[in-house]
């Protein structure tokens, strides 16, 4: 156990040096451009005097050096400053849109793994025959087109030709719910309306399921690429010259150790899903982090895209965290890394 | 070559995936003979045949302000392989040698270059992308520059990995041995063993190349109008669906078709040139 | 009555280029607790051999297999894959070339050894399971029983899997186990260690042993009768001293002349291909 302990600091120690990295990356590329923030901001009806105002309270006329510092000063008091876009501090802005954004994506990686586990383990038990072939070229299908096409095309046939899910929305008007997380799955639960409870699940689904889509297809050629790897393994040999049921082999013998490189990929393609989330919640009109994201992007908003891009950098490295952790715990390789002679 | 050739002309996905691509090309490099509208690239207006279903004057229908979409997304293609050329073309070599210099060198330099590597590689790609785009004015060069930025440490990292393994093998030990210079070991030595991989990845990449660009222009942040682009086309019509569905639903399958084409084609590379090896 | 009887057993694959012959009608036997040793280079068609008799191989849609395999007298062909399956492990039992990498790398030693028990005595309680393991680790001179069991298989030398396979395979006391190149994965005292090892297991058990190898001087030291493999078929065959004594195929005396002397390890090199490697099996009789 102290292990798995060791490697948690050790990952966390990383990822601290990591979002250190990120922020002076981002902190440079966005005080370097043309233009003038404090000048976009105001709009240009905005005096000289507002202007060299507000560029004194952004010390946007300070040595960049300085400027990072004071940007890390207010970060460690929690204050990751106002946003010009809505005039608010970008924490609260955050903390509204945020937990629709990790709604739609924690939905969406439960069914990627849910379904592309499962479809990858069909390909590989049953590998070049034809539930091999469907899975593989199924997959490739999904990885081959953006998140939006799949939204446009689920939207379609699911939402408008056969009306089943609603268009857009987290949640139909009729309902008031309060705000109490955020995560209105939670909310409504709190609120004691289960017809809310259930619409919200309506809405989640679709965009859930095409922000999934392609991540689906990830896992599944992934997976099915690892087993049949395995299942190339000697021991896997050895197994069957035991008489293990084949049922056995594939759960016992061929499952875990394919999993490992697996989870790795699984673990990326959990970011590219934050990225992908910025499409779908535009095609659903999701009230989630991407469309304030995009927004405060094209109006150079210094502080809400800083913000922004670290609580997703931030999400990101939490979640490769959490996986590199389920991969020691299920790799013993790695938790006892002396070798016994003998 | 010829064999691969042969081999993946053998497989019927692969197969699939050569022809796919190869109309995708051909759409590209001949788009101003093959378009039936050829200036509808550009800001033309016909407002008389605006927003037409599917005819046979035009097969995929006309968009917003009467362009011939067709003709649009023949030209779209150039774009999407235009840029997806020049950000290879850029990106490859760069993690190639950052990767081949960490993974061969090893020390400190291994472990610096594979920080900055990785602080790169821990950003989700749209995202860095996005953020780029933000900062900078929305070209298609600052597109092009955006995705090469993220796109180099992902090759960094694929040949420093090969690149550590073959550290160790006998060749490299020999050429060390006979005293041979590092950019000899590294660019004669172990970057052909590479070369099956990158070739192998590049192709993979045009179709996410292709995907990153469509989804920044979907959003608004990549190409800008009247310059055609499939992103950008999707979004347009996307406001007016159902309806209008031909406005996204054409777009959106020639995105589809392009990238399936070059995955098919990559993932028929890849086992021919395992089966070589 | 022998306890595997295989006749004229044919075995060919069908591939994308074309159906590739593989054995070309071999014929053996082997009579309860004998050692029996095939020997020829790789690809000469030893192991599929040894998988055939294992049931392995008819499981591969591309395989066609004609001719006769019998073990205890009963015809394998006529079998169904659970019945096949069900003389793996317990009747029947393989050892493979590289240890280390033959056992599962995510359990430790006691559950694969329980695994295994459990295949005769499908009840057996954790208890049993470790006594039993213990005993059978015991008899294979692995010292520090306790540990072993605990480890996993990475955690242990080469030569320690080894006996810990050679175990495995022993401890639901088959009547017949067969090996595959044991050994060749490690160095050469290790190796003559354990094939001693098997040697007097093998007695004790009173199992039979079908050993499978590319090298004579291994042989020589452990198998009571000896077949010459090349190329699918079976060149020579009789009692081990019988053959090195006097070899009379041209392949099996170039066999022997390709048997490193000193260190008795890797493939042997044959120089030539000979249309004399071609000719009929010289069969110098049985033992017995």
């Amino acid at each position: 156990m102290s292990q798995l302990f060791g490697i948690l600091v050790r990952r966390i120690g990383i990822s601290v040096v990591v979002l250190i990295g990120v922020s002076m990356l981002i902190f440079a590329i966005a005080r370097i451009i043309p233009g003038d923030p404090a000048r976009i901001a105001l709009g240009p009806n905005a005096t000289a005097e507002q202007i060299a105002k507000l560029r004194g309270e952004m010390h946007l006329d300070e040595n960049i050096v300085i400027q990072y510092g004071f940007f890390i000063k207010d970060l460690v008091s929690g204050d990751l400053g106002t946003s010009l876009y809505t005039n608010r501090p970008v924490t609260l802005d955050i903390a509204q849109f945020l937990p629709a954004t990790l709604e739609l994506v924690f939905l969406a990686g439960i069914i990627m793994v849910g379904l592309g586990l499962p479809l990858g383990i069909l390909a590989a038990r049953f590998r070049n025959k034809w539930p091999d072939h469907l899975v593989r070229a199924l997959a490739l299908l999904t990885v081959s087109a953006p998140s939006f096409v799949w939204a446009v095309i689920l939207m379609l046939l699911f939402a408008y030709y056969l009306p089943l899910f609603p268009i857009a929305g987290r949640l139909s008007d009729i309902y008031d719910i309060e705000r109490v997380t955020g995560f209105l799955t939670v909310d409504t639960l709190i609120a004691g309306n289960f017809a809310a409870f259930f619409d919200v699940w309506h809405h989640l689904i679709l965009p859930a399921v095409a922000l999934a889509l392609s991540g689906i297809g990830q896992a599944a050629r992934l997976t099915r690429a690892n087993m049949v790897e395995t299942y190339e393994k000697p021991y896997i040999e050895m197994a069957q010259a035991y008489g293990f049921f084949p049922h056995r082999i594939a759960r016992l013998y061929a499952f875990k150790p394919s999993l490992i490189p697996s989870l790795t990929i699984i673990g990326l393609d959990f970011a590219a899903m934050l990225g992908n989330a910025f499409l779908v919640e535009a095609v659903f009109a999701w009230p989630g982090l991407s469309r304030y994201g995009v927004n405060v992007i094209l109006r150079k908003d210094l502080n809400a895209i800083m913000g922004t891009v670290l609580i997703i950098a931030l999400t990101f490295l939490i979640v490769n965290i959490i996986v590199d952790l389920f991969i020691a715990v299920l790799n013993p390789r790695i938790r006892h890394s002396t070798r016994v002679q003998s | 070559m010829i064999g691969v050739l042969r081999i993946i002309v053998r497989n019927p996905m692969s197969l699939l995936g050569l022809i796919l691509v190869g109309l995708v090309v051909l759409s590209a490099l001949l788009a101003p003979w093959l378009a039936p509208y050829p200036d509808h690239n550009g800001a033309v207006v016909d407002f008389l045949n605006n927003n037409r279903a599917p005819s046979w004057n035009n097969l995929m229908g006309t968009d917003l302000v009467g362009r011939d979409i067709l003709s649009r997304i023949l030209y779209g293609y150039q774009i999407s392989l235009v840029l997806g050329v020049i950000v290879l073309a850029i990106a490859t070599p760069i993690g190639t040698v950052f990767g081949l210099i960490a993974g061969y060198r090893g020390g400190w330099i291994e472990v610096v270059l594979m920080r900055i590597v990785d602080i790169f590689l821990s950003i989700p790609p749209l995202v860095l992308a996005i953020a780029m785009m933000g900062v900078l004015e929305p070209t298609l060069t600052n597109a092009m520059l955006a995705v090469t930025l993220m796109w180099w440490p992902w090759y960094a990292r694929l040949v420093y990995s090969i690149a550590r393994g073959e550290r160790e093998e006998g060749y490299v030990v020999a050429a060390e041995v006979i005293g041979a210079s590092t950019w000899h070991i590294i660019f004669r030595e172990i970057l052909p063993n590479c070369l099956p991989a990158i070739v192998t990845k590049m192709t993979l990449d045009m179709g996410f190349v292709i995907i990153i660009a469509s989804s920044l222009s979907f959003l608004g942040l990549g190409v800008q109008p009247p310059t055609p682009d499939l992103g950008s086309m999707v979004a347009e019509g996307a406001r007016y669906l159902p309806d209008s569905w031909w406005l996204t639903v054409f777009p959106g399958l020639s995105i589809l078709v392009a990238v399936f084409g070059f995955n098919l084609l990559g993932d028929g590379l890849r086992e021919a040139l395992e089966v070589k090896s | 009555m022998s306890l595997l009887s295989i006749h004229d057993l044919s075995l060919s694959f069908r591939g994308v280029h074309g159906t590739t012959e593989v054995l070309h009608g071999i014929s053996l036997d082997i009579a309860p607790g004998e050692k029996v040793a095939l020997v020829g280079e790789s690809g000469s068609g030893k192991s599929v051999t040894a998988r055939i008799v294992l049931g392995l191989l008819q499981e591969l849609p591309s395989a066609r297999i004609q001719g006769e395999v019998r073990f205890e007298g009963q015809d394998m062909s006529g079998l169904s894959r659970k019945q096949l399956a069900a003389n793996r492990g317990t009747e029947i039992s393989m050892i493979f070339q590289d240890p280390t990498s033959s056992l599962n790398p995510t359990f430790i030693i006691e559950r694969q050894f329980a695994e295994v028990i459990r295949r005769r005595n499908p009840s057996a309680t954790r208890e049993d399971c470790i006594r039993i393991a213990a005993q059978a680790l015991a008899d294979t001179a692995i010292p520090d029983v306790e540990r072993v069991l605990a480890s996993y298989p990475f955690q242990l030398s080469g030569g320690m899997n080894q006996r810990v396979m050679i175990a495995m395979a022993l401890v639901n006391k088959p009547k017949l186990l067969i090996a595959d190149e044991p050994g060749t994965a490690l160095d050469v005292t290790v190796q003559a260690q354990t094939l001693q090892l098997m040697r007097q297991l093998t007695d004790d058990h009173q199992a039979a042993v079908f050993f499978i190898s590319h090298n004579l001087g291994v042989v020589r030291e452990f198998a009571d009768r000896v077949y010459v493999i090349y190329r699918g078929r079976i060149v020579e065959d009789g009692p081990t001293e019988a053959i090195f004594a006097d070899p009379r195929h041209a392949y099996t005396r170039a066999l022997m002349n390709a048997v490193p002397r000193i260190t008795g390890t890797g493939l042997p090199d044959i120089p030539e291909r000979s249309d004399s490697f071609e000719a009929p099996q010289i069969s110098h009789g049985s033992a017995s």
